[in-house]
């Protein structure tokens, strides 16, 4: 350390502030973890909440609903206005490596230095774009995760009302296949078949079939199959579900990657820090240490 | 602009659809079928055992009836907000089908109204007109 010191002391002011920036993008990018902590400014959030309707609502729209509500909350936006910086970043970078492939000598050195910096800093957006998405993904699981218990508290059925239920299944059965013989009896009674009541039920329920079927082709409301068959409303829920822990494995993944990129970061300015040292004592005065036979040739002669 | 509107449709979209679904939960919880059927079923026994009516006075009254007991009878049935309703009156009321729905039960069996009704309490005509007057 105190050797260090001392090197740094007679070095020029240049090369000072060069080594000085190596080693501070060495401290910080030692873990992601610790850049994600360290960059997320601010606490956006987004509170979806799950209500009955939302419950009801078709899979297929559901995920495009949740989708938007994400987009106009504080957290959409956090995320967006993160990709849009790491374009721009990613842009920079690009630009930075070909003018280092460019440069010669301290224009290059320098240039380095500029694209370790502009490392760090996509190193420390990346993770703050992870940790907006972690907070993302975890809050639309725990969602499912609601909803998914909401359908299942609908279908659990007590005893009595399952009973009940039983007893009006029945009654409509018996209803239906006595139906006919209802209206026959009526009419033999000499009581018209078709009450006001009766005449306008079966226009609608012709009314409601018309729409039904236009209903069952549209588009948007086409049931996915899973093997031909169609999926539920909870199995698809349990899908969505999954679905989101898989992007959450996938970023616990990505952020392994970027603690990787963070150690690179820091190797490679250490790397520069040497060669700046080195080349600061290649350039230095100051004769080295030699032995007393190279000065033999002083003592030869009179 | 074009993403105006693009997010106006959007929005609408979604507030169609949640209301769509909201009308799927309370289109059918209309109050009052079983409340209804169960007036005019009361009605209708007053009428079975009112004694200052005439045969032909009951019979026209048991007809006119009849007519809307059967329209009530399949309002109810038809009911879905009572699907699984577990209030008592609803329980009662599938409880025993002969009993709730009259009009349907006698024309399924061949039967009068009053028939029908009579033979849920052990009394058919047969058994009336079998009975003989006697002291205890």
């Amino acid at each position: 350390m105190t050797g260090l010191t001392l090197m740094v002391d007679k070095m020029s002011p240049k090369r000072l502030t060069l080594a000085l920036a190596f080693t501070s993008a060495l401290v910080v990018g030692v873990t992601a973890s610790q850049i994600a902590s360290a960059a997320t400014n601010g606490n956006p959030s987004w509170r979806p909440q799950s209500s009955e309707r939302l419950v009801k609502l078709p899979a297929s729209y559901l995920k495009k609903s949740i989708d938007h509500d994400f987009k106009q909350s504080e957290l959409g936006l956090a995320l967006q206005n993160t990709d849009e910086n790491i374009g721009l970043k990613a842009k920079t970078l690009n630009d930075l490596q070909s003018a280092v492939g460019q440069s010669q000598g301290e224009v290059q050195d320098e240039l380095r230095h500029q694209f370790l910096g502009e490392k760090r800093d996509y190193i420390q957006l990346m993770s703050q774009r992870n940790e907006l998405k972690r907070k993302h993904l975890v809050t639309k699981r725990r969602l499912f995760e609601t909803m998914l218990e909401k359908v299942a508290d609908s279908k659990n059925v007590s005893p009595v009302r399952q009973e009940l239920m039983d007893k009006q299944d029945e009654a409509m059965q018996r209803f239906e296949s006595s139906f006919d013989k209802v209206d026959m009896r009526l009419f033999k009674n000499g009581m018209a078949a078709d009450s006001k009541y009766g005449q306008k039920h079966h226009e609608n329920v012709s009314a409601i079939e018309k729409l039904m079927s236009r209903i069952q082709g549209h588009r948007m409301n086409s049931i996915p199959e899973d093997d031909g068959r169609p999926l539920t409303h909870e199995e698809q829920l349990r899908r969505m579900a999954s679905n989101v822990q898989a992007e959450i494995a996938l970023l616990d993944q990505e952020e392994g990657i970027l603690g990787y990129m963070a150690k690179l970061v820091a190797l490679d300015a250490m790397a520069l820090a040497e060669e700046s040292l080195d080349a600061e004592l290649s350039d230095s005065d100051t004769p080295g240490s030699q032995g007393p036979a190279g000065a033999v040739s002083f003592f030869m002669n009179n | 602009m074009f993403t105006s509107i693009k997010t106006k449709l959007h929005v609408l979209a979604l507030t169609i659809a949640v209301a769509t679904a909201a009308f799927a939960g309370t289109n059918s919880a209309q109050a009052g079928t079983l409340e209804n059927l169960e007036r005019e079923r009361a009605i209708l026994v007053q009428t079975f055992m009112n004694p200052t009516l005439t045969p032909e006075q009951r019979q026209a009254s048991i007809a006119s009836t009849n007519r809307r007991l059967v329209d009530l009878e399949r309002m109810v049935l038809r009911d879905k907000s009572l699907r699984g309703k577990n209030t008592k009156v609803v329980r009662r009321a599938f409880k025993s089908y002969d009993v709730s729905f009259m009009a349907h039960a006698s024309a399924e069996k061949n039967l009068t109204l009053v028939d029908n009704w009579m033979e849920q309490f052990g009394l058919s005509t047969e058994t009336l007109m079998t009975a003989e007057v006697g002291r205890r």
